[in-house]
């Protein structure tokens, strides 16, 4: 085990809202060519035949303000362009701005899709990931929404969900929240505020509210020294008032929401940590977004290990059953802690020989893993997923050599 | 930030014209809305009438009934963080007192 791992005493996961890998990080490829994401040459066909290739025209807000589609069959349009369910039919990330133009989007408008940030665009997020781990081949487990998703980020499992329904927890499949007190250890859900809320209601927040606590309690837990062992935190869903007359904007990053105030909250989260030298040396912070939103990225998601679930035609409204067995677009995810060395990058499917894919499920599997060891009760899925800690070494960096944010 | 960093990165603000409370809600929204209306279904009591949230179109409305039904669920959500901190202090030291006593009570 090494140095970093030893020391480890605290995991915080940030989960942030629907954009695409390629959308975000796409434009670090220039100038780290080991990150897998644009040359600039990619593109997909409009409407009318015609090639239009990725650009760096991202705005921050007012581009996306039709929410790209991405349910179940809209997604397994953007990655199969079009091509009917079925056996033999082969992937080729070519209907993205099909998907966008059926949304009732001008054709111009409908490009937008392609568009991706230049680094210089996104100081927080270019910054950890050059100066931490970011993942080449970290994928959304489902090719759908947001519910499903963040349910395998809590239970390695959607329990054969697909959609933004409500679902319910399956015996003998616990949160990992659940686990972690089970076991003795502490571990929580921070919600921004209560106006903001949790997307866990039914199965967590109703019938297990002292799991969770609000975005100040988390700021004064990483000064108090008192921060669980593990934490997942839930950026603000929506602009509302803030106290004392104050204008509260939503952090999630979800379009047409501001990305540069979601640039603010990640740079708050990792301050908190950061600047707290206790809890710097003994947390690693996994900043990851639950789905692509419908927005372009490049790279194929591969098949995985089913979790023993699925789902039927009606649901997945593809004319096909799925089985839980390919996995969801690829997503930003950044490591952080001062036992990565600076510019790591983790190979992703580009790399046949050394490349490893990661999806949400990886999130309970590596916090089981790290704090109970062996446990049982949990998918093969999540049993076999990779750990993502992995890429935490014997060297801690000296504190000069780690960056903080001036926000 | 009280010490000085060497390494600091300026993380610019974002615009006030980004704030929009009468934004129309998401499908995410709208879907958070419908969870919590379940939930608010299997609490009502006699003569209390289910919130329709088929009628909250923008987020400063679904901001509202979000803050409404967390507060019943998990009314510590308001709380100022330093009271809750001094709060489980004070428990923590009362514990320790406790024990302390039970200890020396054992003792003799």
């Amino acid at each position: 085990m090494s140095a970093g791992l030893d020391n480890l005493k605290h995991i915080v996961v940030l989960m942030m809202e629907n954009r695409s890998f390629d959308h975000m990080l796409g434009g670090l490829t220039k100038q780290y060519p080991k990150i897998n994401g644009l040359t600039g040459n990619e593109s997909n066909p409009d409407a009318n035949g015609n090639r239009v290739k990725v650009q760096p025209d991202a705005k921050f807000q007012g581009q996306l303000d039709h929410d790209p589609d991405h349910h179940f069959p809209g997604v397994d349009l953007q990655i199969f362009g079009g091509a009917p369910a079925g056996p033999g039919r082969v992937a080729n990330m070519q209907g993205f701005i099909k998907s966008y133009a059926t949304q009732g989007t001008s054709a111009k408008a409908s490009q937008a899709i392609m568009y991706y940030f230049s680094p210089d665009q996104l100081p927080v997020l270019t910054r950890l990931a050059t100066e931490y781990a970011v993942f080449n081949g970290w994928f959304s487990s489902i090719p759908g929404p947001t519910i499903c998703n963040r349910a395998f980020a809590h239970y390695g499992t959607s329990f054969g969900n697909v959609d933004m329904n409500l679902f319910y927890i399956q015996d003998p499949i616990k949160s990992i929240y659940e686990r972690m007190i089970q076991a003795g250890h502490t571990a929580k859900i921070y919600y921004y505020d209560q106006q903001s809320s949790t997307m866990e209601i039914v199965n967590l927040l109703k019938n297990q509210p002292q799991i969770f606590g609000s975005y100040s309690q988390f700021i004064a837990d990483c000064n108090g020294n008192t921060l669980p062992d593990y934490c997942f935190i839930e950026p603000c869903y929506n602009d509302h008032p803030g106290p004392g007359g104050g204008q509260i904007l939503a952090s999630d990053q979800h379009p047409d929401h501001n990305v540069r105030e979601g640039e603010r909250f990640i740079a708050n989260t990792y301050n908190a940590i950061r600047t707290n030298p206790q809890l710097w040396e003994t947390t690693a912070m996994l900043v990851v977004y639950d789905e692509h939103g419908g927005i372009y990225d490049h790279v194929v998601p591969p098949a995985c290990q089913s979790d023993g679930y699925s789902a039927p035609p009606d649901k997945t409204g593809t004319g096909a059953g799925f089985n839980f067995d390919r996995l969801g677009i690829r997503v930003p995810a950044i490591l952080v802690s001062p036992y990565i060395p600076r510019g790591t990058v983790v190979p992703g499917p580009e790399d046949p020989n050394n490349g490893l894919v990661f999806e949400h499920a990886c999130i309970p599997g590596t916090v089981t893993s790290f704090f109970l060891g062996n446990y049982d009760q949990r998918t093969i899925r999540e049993k076999n997923s990779r750990d993502f800690l992995s890429p935490l070494t014997d060297t801690l960096r000296p504190d000069d050599d780690c960056w903080v944010f001036d926000v | 930030m009280e010490k000085k960093y060497k390494l600091v990165q300026k993380v610019p603000k974002t615009p006030k014209s980004a704030y929009n409370h009468g934004r129309f809600i998401s499908t995410l929204l709208e879907h958070q809305l419908k969870h919590f209306n379940e939930v608010e279904k299997s609490l009502l009591k006699a003569g209390e009438k289910l919130t329709d949230v088929s009628k909250i179109k923008t987020e400063l409305q679904a901001s509202k009934y979000l803050k409404k039904m967390t507060a019943r669920l998990h009314p510590q959500g308001a709380e100022e963080p330093q009271k809750a901190i001094q709060r489980r202090r004070a428990r923590k030291a009362a514990k320790s007192k406790i024990k302390g006593r039970q200890a020396k009570r054992r003792r003799t």
